[in-house]
């Protein structure tokens, strides 16, 4: 029988199912990451400008908003792609090295990765949106002692989103 | 019931040391993100998928325990990962519907 859940303040809400689709432009070899809500992953070959854009991969995903039980208060999330766990990243990373050493004390490091701003590069997602995400995990957590912290993008993980490394459902598309 | 218990039930095989605690429930999916999205604190969490990223989400929902079937193996950078953030892994040849019986029929929903 399922245990009673206690009261929590924050709510996972508007969940939608999608798929994050990685994609590079064919001249410049530059690549890019969105979240598409389509039934079918786009994978079609288009113009922007002077650039075409070709299907590099994709990767079942899903978006989400946060909502405050007690004031209402809805915070979407749709321009994160991504939380990359520390132990996902590569060894020889700074993300890795924080986040083994935090782990230690039971304080689990992940990066939120968003898409890309308006200048063409990845915006980092807001403080007060960082606030609730990490509010929204930790209080779900039964082991008082053990931590959950959704740390900014400032290690440019962005790009390696394109190569798979952030925690998507690549593995699942990669199994045989 | 506790993980131990669920280990004894099953006879699944325990890749790490095992932290008991209570299982509230069962949730089954091979898709991380559907995990983060909808497994519940305290479940056990029934999957064939043996990437990291399984851990990453497992450990940010805080389930009790994997249990991985169909005999899949994990490589030892995930043991050793599930081992750091205090996750048990727990292995069965059984496949996930069979165990999913084997799970209702000990009372967890």
């Amino acid at each position: 029988m399922e245990a009673e859940r206690p009261a929590y303040r924050y709510g996972m809400v508007d969940v939608r199912p999608g798929y994050i689709v990685v994609e590079h432009e064919i001249h410049t070899q530059a690549m890019r990451a969105y979240f598409s809500p389509d039934p079918v992953a786009p994978i079609e070959e288009y113009r922007e400008g002077k650039g075409i854009w070709k299907h590099s991969a994709t990767a079942q995903s899903v978006r989400f908003s946060i909502r405050d039980i007690g004031t209402g208060e809805v915070t979407p999330f749709d321009e994160l792609l991504g939380l990359a766990f520390y132990g996902s990243c590569p060894k020889e990373s700074r993300v890795w090295e924080i986040g083994d050493l935090a782990q230690e004390h039971k304080v689990s490091i992940y990066v939120a990765v968003t898409t890309e701003g308006a200048a063409g590069n990845p915006s980092t997602l807001p403080a007060a949106k960082l606030r609730v995400l990490n509010r929204y995990f930790n209080e779900r957590v039964a082991d008082r002692a053990k931590k959950i912290l959704i740390l900014p993008d400032h290690f440019g993980l962005y790009r390696e989103f394109s190569h798979g490394h952030l925690m998507v459902d690549l593995g699942l598309t990669a199994m045989e | 019931m506790n993980v131990k218990d669920l280990v004894e039930k099953l006879q699944l095989k325990a890749l790490n040391a095992m932290a008991d605690r209570p299982v509230t429930g069962v949730y089954i999916s091979d898709m991380v993100s559907d995990v983060i999205a909808n497994a519940k604190p305290g479940n056990v969490l029934v999957t064939v998928q043996v990437h990291n990223n399984v851990i990453a989400a497992a450990n940010l929902v805080d389930v009790a325990a994997i249990i991985l079937t169909r005999g899949r193996r994990p490589a030892d950078d995930m043991v050793a990962l599930a081992e750091k953030a205090g996750i048990p892994v727990l292995l069965t040849d059984l496949n996930s519907w069979q165990v999913a019986s084997m799970l209702f029929e000990a009372g967890l929903r």
